[in-house]
């Protein structure tokens, strides 16, 4: 099968091996540890130095989520989030197909335009990007900024399930042809169930990115739109330094995420494989 | 004639072009626009814009910081990402150990940045104050030039890393098992396998990544204005930050969109002549 | 699952379609940043729930209040766009002194409100609140925005240990203060403390540190030391042709306030904001905080180091070598959109959330010893909790303010973020003092050149 490697190897390759996972996890590990616990300080303690480890765990600031009216915020980002992968799913697979089976400059020529189409900085196409929602009558809605955040996750997807659709053999199409089926058929029928786990972790992918999403969704959405990270920015920014919510509000915002990426951790990793040494 | 492969891209090609070809037209125009909020008389300019661009001190001073803050992070990155992945390829490395070292995707950049601000801070941070002090590091981490950046690099890979993580270990598990046998019949060291058979292998992978990376490190924002405001004075004002100060700071937005142009124009054609060496498909 | 591009096609614009926004009939919206720090009275402790008591305003006015909170700097950005393209969707903006209202005032995003003031003197009167403050929000002789939450200058210090080292009165001059600084500095180097640090102010890059440093050079040169002759508006800037004068009589106070940032500061201050002044206060880690001294009424109550609870006390600010005392005054003001559909209604919700009732309940819910209205600041919520002299102290910091200590020039928000940066990075040592203001002086000749100034 795959997966050249065995864990064995010489003594200085496990070695060297151990100190840098044990080095890996620390790094990761201790802004979130910080996190994590400064979400069960009071503000105090939060500040105190050194730090310390034991204290009565407070769960007053995950209270004051629900008290505070954050919840919200959770609802929006998912909507957001979910509609962003609806969107991108379907827009991006044909697409991708399509581009699979084409050949020569065309291809060449629309993959790179999909996967340029991040190139301009965000603080350049923010005022157009307004203007253009404003025409549009779209401004302050959710579905403006799954669009605006199409330019963020359609050339990922698309990329993704470019490379993962030229490994499925263009025989299969063909044999289907011949059954009498369309390409639409052959795209329903044959491919997407084929290629259900790559899709599985594109969604994951694109939920993860357009969740994360700050500047787009703050600009584009007013009151009552608000996601997740503009109302962890917009505690930072108040007259009071409430370190414990903010960190409970940014623990209580990995939790869609992680539970995605820890159901499909696998399937990311086997999906992202079977697209990208081609 | 249009064959069933038009109507399949059609869809993308039309809602990607309705958010990105006005706001590029938009964009273009405004560059070539004197328009500054707090000058009434908005009117066309030509390439006025760009011409103050180019004598402006802090252009100059934020394209070294890019450049400096573009390769650093993406050396470090790349090094981080591509040693875990070689870590954590076996099969038998359990689940929960790679999906720790991917947590960090699922925190925004904003909350990345907050708590690398606070981690950092020279008073009151457990890294900054405490543990840095502890092993004879006396600098200031964020109010020093250097420091600045390095914490900035820190927390970058801290935050971005797991995304080209995964890219690599999925490349690295679909390297045929036969490849290593064979080379390893021919009495090859672990380097050599790795020079010979590994990076060939993934070097696509590593392109895709790198080109995604460098489109997103010219980007960086907020993780950049959370922790630093791009100070101490300019030391990690980059183009993007100081793009965005004179767009929605100083009201010029004339100015910021030349600037926009400009990084467009370069990444574009940066990002082409990689895609085109390294990435087409094969014919 | 679609089947279909044609379904799916369909499916998005039926999105679009459902996603269109409902239809604002005669409401007041309204965009700020502090949820449940400001208009806790109208908004409640979250920000998101309505009150009886603004229930009952729009009960009786036939006005629905709408109000968004976000990020201080983000919900500025939307701001600017709202206005730039004349969206209209905020009939309500907040705007600060130190550059919002200048700026949006010459662009034409404003309403001004002389018109307006005799429509709702129920809820605001102009005769009741302290002058500087709407002087403040004047431009070109109109008045722009009312005041909500807002400060003048002043110093607050840890009297325990300005006493252990001997200081009993707190000094009246800057060249005083740098003298008790420089004691109180070597007094903690010889008991060995290492983690307080004799002052703490803001040096990030960006316009907060020039709200006070700019108080430094007023009170170095004695005028608004920006331009030559102290021109501090368009019209006198453009008939004397004055030049910027960053090389020259700015170039004092600059250099002090650098120097006692590197001096007497915390090490990372030159990317310090309001933020670390406030927490380093509040953690007992600083003596002095100036000359914002609001920053340290907001770190008091939340500490928990008894010495900054009981030993913190208030002194007017420094007066300087011009014999004028150093500036810090600002004002978080609200004004109404020009492209406001219903401009009455509008600044009717103004003047009832600057009203005398509406800051007597911040005066409540926050505590602190600043207000916009005399009868506020002499009234029982304030006197039940500080002493008086500090009361008429603070008072005495608005009515001898003066609050075009900086000019009052469209590029003003431009100039504070190039002034402030320039500090920084002086304080950091990226660039020499020197250095730092002549590039200062050649960015701002340019800049006001472009502008068309000296035509």
């Amino acid at each position: 099968m795959t997966a050249a490697d065995e864990p064995k190897g010489p003594l200085s390759v496990r070695l060297a091996r151990g100190l840098f996972t044990l080095f890996a996890l620390a790094f990761v590990l201790l802004p979130i540890a910080w996190l994590a616990l400064g979400s069960l300080k009071t503000r105090n303690e939060a500040l105190a130095l050194p730090p310390q480890l034991f204290f009565t765990p407070s769960f007053e600031a995950y209270t004051a989520i629900v008290s505070k009216g954050f919840l919200g915020a959770f609802g929006n980002s998912l909507t957001i989030a979910l509609t962003n992968v609806v969107l991108t799913l379907l827009l991006g697979t044909p697409a991708a197909f399509a581009l699979a089976r084409m050949s020569g400059k065309v291809q060449d020529n629309l993959s790179f335009w999909v996967i340029s189409i991040r190139m301009a900085p965000l603080f350049s196409v923010i005022l157009p990007l307004y203007v253009l929602f404003k025409g549009l009558g779209l401004l302050d809605t959710k579905i403006a900024v799954s669009l605006a955040h199409l330019t963020l996750t359609l050339p990922l997807a698309v990329w993704m399930l470019l490379t993962y659709f030229r490994s499925i053999p263009e025989e299969l199409d063909q044999a289907a042809m011949l059954d009498g089926a369309s390409h639409l058929q052959i795209l329903t029928k044959i491919v997407v169930p084929i290629a259900r786990p790559m899709l599985a972790s594109v969604a994951i992918v694109v939920f993860i990115f357009s969740w994360n999403e700050f500047l787009l969704a703050f600009i584009l959405t007013a009151r009552g739109a608000q996601t997740v990270p503009v109302a962890v920015a917009s505690l930072a920014g108040t007259m009071s330094f409430d370190w414990p919510l903010i960190a409970a509000v940014s623990i209580c915002s990995m939790i869609p995420a992680l539970i995605f990426v820890g159901f499909a951790q696998r399937h990311i990793v086997a999906g992202l494989a079977s697209g990208a040494v081609k | 004639m249009l064959d069933w492969r038009f109507w399949f891209v059609a869809p993308m090609v039309l809602a990607l072009g309705i958010v990105v070809l006005f706001p590029s037209g938009y964009l273009v125009w405004m560059s070539l626009t004197h328009w500054l909020v707090t000058d009434p008389n908005v009117y066309f300019d030509g390439i006025g814009n760009f011409r103050v661009l180019f004598r402006s001190a802090e252009f100059s001073s934020a394209i070294g910081v890019t450049a400096i803050y573009l390769v650093a992070s993406t050396a470090a990155m790349l090094a981080f990402s591509l040693g875990l992945a070689l870590a954590f390829r076996s099969p038998r490395t359990p689940g929960a150990l790679r999906s720790i070292v991917i947590m960090p995707l699922v925190i925004p950049p904003v909350v990345a940045g907050f708590t690398w601000r606070f981690l950092m801070n020279g008073e009151m941070g457990f890294i900054g104050a405490f543990l840095l002090p502890e092993i004879g590091i006396r600098t200031n981490m964020l109010a020093d030039p250097t420091g600045a950046m390095i914490s900035i690099v820190i927390a970058d890979v801290w935050s971005r890393a797991p995304f080209m993580f995964l890219i690599f270990l999925a490349a690295l598990q679909s390297i045929p098992r036969d490849y290593y046998e064979a080379i390893r019949l021919d009495g090859a060291n672990r380097l050599q396998e790795f020079l010979h058979v590994t990076l060939p292998m993934i070097r696509p992978a590593i392109v895709v990544a790198l080109l995604f990376r460098v489109i997103d490190a010219l980007n960086t924002f907020e993780l950049i204005y959370v922790m630093t405001k791009g100070g101490p004075g300019r030391a990690t004002q980059t183009l993007s930050l100081f793009g965005w100060k004179t767009a929605f700071q100083n009201f010029d937005f004339g100015l910021a969109a030349a600037l926009g142009v400009v990084m467009v124009v370069v990444t574009t054609v940066c990002a082409s002549i990689v895609y085109r060496r390294f990435l087409r498909a094969p014919a | 699952m679609i089947r279909t591009p044609v379904r799916a096609a369909a499916l998005l614009a039926a999105t679009l379609a459902m996603a269109a926004p409902a239809m604002a009939q005669t409401q007041v919206n309204v965009v700020g940043f502090g949820a449940g720090f400001v208009w806790a009275d109208l908004f409640g402790p979250s920000g998101t729930e309505k009150t009886q008591k603004l229930l009952d305003f729009e009960k009786k006015e036939g006005i629905t209040i709408n109000m968004e909170f976000a990020d201080e700097e983000v919900a500025r950005q939307k701001v600017l766009l709202d206005l730039v393209n004349g969206t209209g969707n905020y009939d309500l903006v907040m705007l600060g002194s130190d550059g919002a209202v200048q700026t949006f005032s010459a662009a034409g995003y404003l309403e001004p409100l002389d018109g307006h003031l005799d429509s709702a003197k129920d809820y605001f009167d102009a005769s009741k609140v302290y002058k500087p403050f709407l002087e403040a929000n004047t431009v070109d002789g109109k008045l722009w925005a009312l005041p909500y939450y807002s400060f003048g200058a002043g110093v607050v210090y840890r009297k325990d240990i300005f006493d252990k080292y001997g200081i009993t009165e707190f000094p009246k001059t800057t060249e005083g203060l740098e003298t008790a600084l420089q004691t109180i500095k070597d007094g903690l180097a010889k008991d060995g403390v290492t983690d307080v640090y004799p002052l703490t102010m803001r040096g990030a890059p960006g316009e907060e540190p020039t709200l006070d440093l700019a108080g430094f050079v007023y009170a170095y040169a004695g005028y608004p030391a920006w331009f030559e002759g102290g021109a501090d508006t368009p019209a006198a800037i453009k008939e004397k042709k004055a030049k910027p004068i960053f090389t020259g009589d700015f170039k004092p106070g600059f250099d002090t306030f650098v120097r006692w940032a590197k001096t007497f500061g915390p090490p990372g201050i030159a990317t310090h904001t309001w933020v670390d002044m406030m927490n380093l206060y509040a953690q007992g880690k600083a003596v002095v905080l100036m000359p914002s001294a609001i920053n340290a009424f907001a770190g008091i109550p939340g500490s928990n180091v008894p010495e900054v609870k009981e030993h913190s006390a208030f002194a007017p600010s420094p007066t300087g070598p011009s014999g004028k005392a150093v500036q810090s005054f600002w004002t978080f003001s609200i004004g109404v959109s020009n492209f406001s559909k219903d401009k009455d209604a509008a600044y009717k919700a103004l003047a009832f959330m600057t009203s005398e009732s509406a800051m007597n309940a911040f005066a409540e819910q926050i505590g602190w010893p600043y207000t916009t209205y005399p009868s506020i600041m002499h009234g029982p919520v304030l006197t039940a909790k500080w002493p008086k002299t500090m009361l008429d102290q603070i008072e005495a910091s608005f009515t001898d303010a003066d609050p075009h200590y900086f000019p009052y020039i469209p590029e003003l928000t431009e100039f504070m973020n190039q002034v402030g940066t320039a500090a920084s990075e002086a304080i950091a040592g990226t660039k020499t003092e020197d250095q730092a203001l002549s590039d200062l002086q050649g960015w701002a000749e340019e800049r006001m050149d472009r502008a068309g100034y000296y035509k």
